[in-house]
């Protein structure tokens, strides 16, 4: 895109009349306002769009072999590790680290803190992404796919968490919808839309708060349900809510850091200048923000190993990996975090920013599959297994970009507001 | 577009926000109360001590439940001595029990231990269910509904046994796959299942759960030194309708000692019970933050008002 | 329950002929009052009926061990010497006068409820068979293994997937 946005002042799009006056169509828009052969050439251009040809050429075979011969013909299909990557890393990775849609707009919308509005839209997408991907991966999980509005409407079981799950999740992607609507109907031009959704502004972010709240904590507390499967230290029954709470906060926001960070290094073209002046200030911000939700979850962890009288657990093996997750995954990028914005440097802030991501994912893993059966056998997970994981996962990246590169995400809108 | 709301696009928010909420999630929050179990539920008091390891019950369970045909046939004792991933035998979709054999240092003969659901008072497969698929039966069963089953396996990881298998061979037609105490075809009518009236050895005692455990206390009382003297399901997870005798601690021969010696649902009930709190708390706990963090601007705007006002009035003047 | 014991008066009663004749309250049965051969078929399905040889049995165990307190010998066993110790012969030797060939029935499962019911845990026909016969085979090793005492039928083969109905891949060892 760098390539063609020097030689035409009109691309990128952001706004709905061309040079000479007349509209773009929706067509266009789709295309970047490129023609056909441009935008192949810029798609062939991007290596990355070349692993991605090579992942889907596996992946979407083995898709299709799971939809036609079973879950028992891509994984272990084991009795004794129900739950494999597909959820361990797909839902409760991926909710986590999307828990940023609610952070953002409870900070910009509810508190007031214009000086985060730059980057309010893209940690709503990325909620919004990673809420309806976590549905993805679930959907590739579940036995029955097709039976997914059971929980809803066929059969319902309301003393269970996951019909908690089920309906937050369902009611909140609704909610973020709503929320990323705007954007959409920016750039297709149809304001009224816009006007509707701004008045419910309010009470969405409000509900989106409560739905996070319990919804994040609800994936912990499924948990409870094996007090004597999952080991100790990663299981606390009492706190096992808080813990994933707590750490969704820190994990959604290290998310938008992250997202941003590649944004602006590979999609420069693509930021207007409130967002790329903003940036750096809202990263430090960011991780203030993460830093003290960090410690806060540090303080809730050892809280629960003093509650539950789980000292002696630590100085076992599983205690030091315990630790090691801890340290490298928490207490390491909560210091870079607190360096970082107490120097302003950026970078350290956007490397620690990986690593907290990393050490939610970690941790999610480990609660469902490390430490899950701690008693019985570890189980690897099957090659396809994995390489569906990445499949989705790219999927995911892909239809992140698509947006990114269209709507008006991480620019402002130039045509009516 | 002015941020700050309107008083009533403002209540209208956050009313939808806390109706919306309460409308549908106010189901969420029924932890059911303590349930003592049905009165006249069956069960099986399972005596360690007897069992011989002919599976007879294992043949018996395969042709009654209409399970596929075996790797070996029933009469094959070398399948004691499978291990997969260091673990013995266990159920899965092709059958619903297996025996087992341990040895115990301190005996000069192997102990056998049979396995399958126990039909708990208070499952935990059934309380980690939301669509509901779980049945506890007055009779003492523990059913399932394939009809309604989306697939999503929770219930394998709340059962403290490791029960319910999956049938992860069918892409169409996956379902959980465990024994039911033959429900359908024998208990309903006061039948013992299958795998009791095979057993030669009558180590398996089918009644009343409460006549089986008065049983089992009278065999521990009245045989001093032959049992533990513990009966291994009449607490475990709040209590199950399939009971075991031993002679050796249970740990020895594969049974999982650190359950909880009361439901699993207890453990979930510390967050079943923020949820209303979280529902009825959080709305006006945050506009009411909101209503602080926006104060300066609203007052700010206020006093522009006002100067404008003034000077309108100044001009008239 | 006594009535119901006396219609369920079986041939090895009969065939004793014994009309006591003596009050018989001290007195005891003797072997030879017994059969030598009897043919233990009365459930047979999976396996065949099994000839049990009463005469060569009663060479390792006296009467009591399988007959308990009902030949009129002394109890041995301190939990049924505190109300057989003195009740001499009872009315009823054979086996099935006492256990339940369908033991889990509904009707039988009833009258275990009643409170006055001190055998509440009394074996069925075909458990006090076994427990009886194994428990003291694996003592003295005789034979445990199941077709060492009767022959398994076609029901049985089709019912334990050996012999005719063995799985294809399987192999098929039939040990014990």
């Amino acid at each position: 895109m760098r390539l063609f946005s020097k030689e035409r002042p009109e691309i990128p799009i952001v706004h709905h009349l061309k040079e000479d006056g007349t509209e773009w169509t929706i067509k266009e828009k789709l295309w970047l306002g490129l023609s056909v052969p441009e935008y192949k050439k810029q798609f062939f251009r991007n290596p990355i769009n070349w692993l991605m040809i090579f992942i889907f050429a596996v992946g979407v075979p083995l898709i299709l072999q799971r939809y036609i011969f079973g879950l028992g013909s891509v994984t272990h299909a084991s009795n004794d590790y129900p739950w494999g990557l597909f959820l361990g890393f797909g839902l409760f990775g991926m909710v986590p680290l999307s828990a940023s849609g609610f952070m953002l707009g409870t900070t910009v919308e509810l508190f007031g803190r214009k000086d985060f509005h730059a980057i309010e839209r893209l940690a709503l997408l990325n909620g919004l992404l990673g809420y309806f991907f976590a549905v993805v991966f679930l959907e590739v999980d579940l036995g029955m796919p097709w039976r997914l509005p059971y929980p809803m409407f066929v059969s319902l079981g309301p003393a269970a968490v996951l019909f908690l799950v089920a309906w937050h999740v369902a009611t909140y992607l609704s909610v973020q919808i709503a929320e990323v609507l705007p954007a959409f109907f920016e750039w297709i031009g149809w304001l009224k839309g816009k006007r509707i959704i701004r008045k419910w502004v309010l009470g969405l972010t409000v509900a989106g708060i409560i739905l996070s709240t319990l919804h994040q904590g609800a994936l912990g507390a499924l948990f409870t349900y094996a007090p004597a499967k999952v080991h100790p230290l990663w299981l606390s029954v009492n706190f096992q809510w808080i813990h994933f709470f707590c750490s969704s906060i820190f994990a959604g926001l290290s998310m938008v850091i992250i997202a941003s960070t590649l944004i602006k290094n590979f999609m420069g073209w693509r930021c207007d200048d409130e967002f790329k002046d903003n940036l750096d200030y809202i990263t430090i911000g960011l991780a203030k923000g993460a830093s003290y939700a960090m410690i806060t979850y540090l303080v809730i962890k050892i809280v629960a190993v003093a509650h539950d009288q789980e000292w002696s657990y630590l100085l076992t093996g599983w205690g030091s990996y315990y630790m090691l997750e801890l340290g490298a995954g928490v207490v390491l990028p909560m210091l870079m975090f607190a360096i970082g914005a107490r120097n302003q440097w950026v970078t350290l802030i956007r490397f620690g920013a990986f690593i907290a991501a990393l050490g939610i994912i970690w941790n999610r893993l480990n609660t469902a599959l490390v430490a899950y059966n701690w008693q019985l056998y570890q189980e690897i997970p099957h090659w396809k297994e994995v390489w569906i994981t990445i499949t989705i996962y790219s999927l995911y990246f892909l239809t992140y970009r698509f947006i990114v590169y269209r709507l008006p995400i991480v620019y402002g809108w130039q045509g009516e507001k | 577009m002015k941020k700050l709301l309107s008083r009533r696009n403002f209540l209208k928010g956050g009313l939808a926000a806390t109706a919306s909420a309460t409308v549908l999630k106010n189901k969420d929050c029924q932890a059911s109360g303590d349930f003592d179990g049905y009165p006249d539920s069956m069960g099986v008091l399972v005596d360690l001590t007897r069992c011989v390891g002919c599976r007879s019950c294992e043949a018996a369970c395969n042709k009654e439940q209409d399970l596929p045909e075996p790797a070996k046939p029933f009469d094959d004792f070398s399948v004691f001595d499978e291990i997969h991933h260091g673990q013995k035998r266990r159920t899965d979709e092709t059958r619903y029990t297996v025996v087992n054999r341990y040895d115990v240092p301190e005996l000069d003969h192997p102990l056998f231990r049979k396995f399958q659901c126990n039909h708990c008072a208070e499952p935990a497969c059934l309380t980690s269910c939301f669509v509901n698929a779980y049945t506890k039966t007055p009779e003492g069963a523990v059913i399932y509904n394939s009809k309604v089953c989306v697939g999503c396996r929770t219930c394998m990881i709340a059962c403290p046994f490791y029960v319910p298998t999956f049938k992860y061979s069918s892409a169409f037609d996956p379902k959980i796959m465990k024994c039911i105490f033959c429900y359908d075809t024998r208990l309903k009518e006061g039948k013992a299942p299958a795998c009791v009236e095979a057993c030669p050895q009558e180590a398996l005692t089918f009644g009343k759960r409460k006549d089986v455990l008065k049983m089992g206390k009278q065999r521990i009382r009245e045989t001093p030194g032959k049992y533990v003297d513990h009966i291994y399901g009449e607490h475990e997870v709040g209590g199950t309708a399939w009971m075991y005798l031993s002679s050796v601690p249970f740990d020895k021969v594969g049974f999982d000692t650190h359950v909880p010696k009361e439901p699993i649902l207890n453990s979930v009930k510390d967050f079943l019970a923020i949820v209303p709190m979280v529902l009825t708390i959080w709305p006006g706990l945050f506009i009411g933050f909101h209503l602080l963090a926006t104060r300066k601007d609203k007052i700010k705007e206020m006093e522009k008002e006002k100067n404008k006002k003034n000077d309108e009035k100044e001009e008239q003047v | 329950m006594r009535t119901r014991k006396k219609v369920m008066r079986t041939a090895l009663a009969l065939t004793m002929g014994g009309i006591m004749l003596s009050p018989g309250h001290l007195l005891s049965m003797e072997v030879e009052d017994a059969p030598e051969m009897v043919t233990i078929e009365s459930m047979a399905n999976l396996y065949g009926p099994v000839e049990f040889n009463h005469l060569m049995h009663t060479e390792y165990a006296s009467c009591e061990e399988c007959h308990h307190h009902t030949t009129g010998d002394k109890v041995v066993d301190s939990n049924c010497a505190r109300c057989h110790s003195n009740s001499g012969e009872g009315d009823e030797v054979t086996c099935t006068g006492c256990h339940e060939t369908n033991r889990f029935n509904k009707d039988y499962l009833k009258t275990l409820e009643s409170p006055e019911l001190y055998h509440i845990d009394k074996p069925g026909l075909k458990g006090a068979y076994h427990l009886n016969c194994m428990g003291c085979h694996e003592i003295i090793s005789g034979p445990t293994g199941c077709q060492e005492c009767h022959t398994m039928t076609e029901a049985g083969e089709r019912r334990f997937n050996t012999g005719t109905f063995a799985p294809a891949k399987g192999t098929s060892s039939s040990g014990h």
